[in-house]
């Protein structure tokens, strides 16, 4: 959801921007548009789609994690020369990263854990189990590789939906919502011409 | 009935394809996004 919120800011800022400028919203051609598909297929079917989810075991949806997240980068790097797109690639690289030293999850610890869920249903879980049917798994910090990477910041207590997010998880949220405001015209395009 | 079949004829005409292509574009970074990032809500523990 905090990522879908950056998009869709940054959607309607570039709308607001291109209606200022009195000129239509486009972005520029998108090179191998069809590997974000393919490549997001693997993750609809283990984590998004409930119907599907249920049923794949953990250790085929983690390697279905990685060869999707791997996929995306390569799509996210042919399509380098978009604004933004380079913060999107280092923030889908750091997540790549600390999800594949951990054992193809992303680790999160359980006191960031708590703040999500009620306390007891977080004691009642073993560490290094799968958190929910999403992407995260529960590891203790000094059992964790890459900890500083990993789902560890928390939105605002006075926010009433509650997330955990990492660094990477950061920088896709501002890529994507530079990439749309900007229209995927780099700013050196515009100051070099 | 005319007058709807003209409105819809006009409708279709519109959507022309720079329209489908920012569909396509948009949909593709969605999910760029969504797979690239791994933020974890409070909701994904329930019915597991």
């Amino acid at each position: 959801m905090i990522l879908l919120s950056a998009f869709l800011t940054g959607w309607l800022t570039g709308l607001a921007y291109a209606r200022w400028q009195k000129r239509s919203y486009q972005i520029p051609k998108i090179n191998c548009l069809w590997l974000a598909f393919v490549a997001f297929i693997p993750q609809l079917l283990a984590f998004y789609l409930p119907v599907t989810r249920a049923w794949i075991p953990d250790t085929p949806a983690a390697a279905s994690l990685i060869t999707s997240q791997a996929l995306l980068l390569v799509f996210a790097w042919t399509n380098r020369r978009l604004a933004g797109m380079w913060l999107l690639i280092a923030g889908l690289a750091l997540n790549l990263a600390v999800i594949i030293a951990n054992g193809g999850w992303m680790p999160i610890s359980p006191e960031t854990a708590g703040h999500l869920v009620p306390a007891a249903v977080v004691q009642a879980m073993n560490i290094g189990s799968r958190f929910g049917y999403g992407k995260d798994v529960l590891l203790l910090p000094e059992g964790t590789h890459l900890g500083w990477l990993s789902d560890r910041f928390l939105l605002p207590e006075w926010f009433r939906y509650k997330v955990a997010f990492s660094f990477g998880d950061i920088l896709v949220a501002i890529g994507i919502f530079w990439l749309l405001l900007r229209q995927g015209v780099p700013l050196r395009a515009i100051l070099f011409r | 009935m005319k007058n709807k079949l003209t409105h819809l004829s006009f409708l279709v005409q519109k959507i022309n394809r720079q329209h489908i292509q920012l569909v396509f574009a948009l949909l593709a970074l969605a999910m760029l996004v969504l797979g690239a990032g791994a933020p974890e809500t409070g909701g994904g523990i329930i019915g597991r």
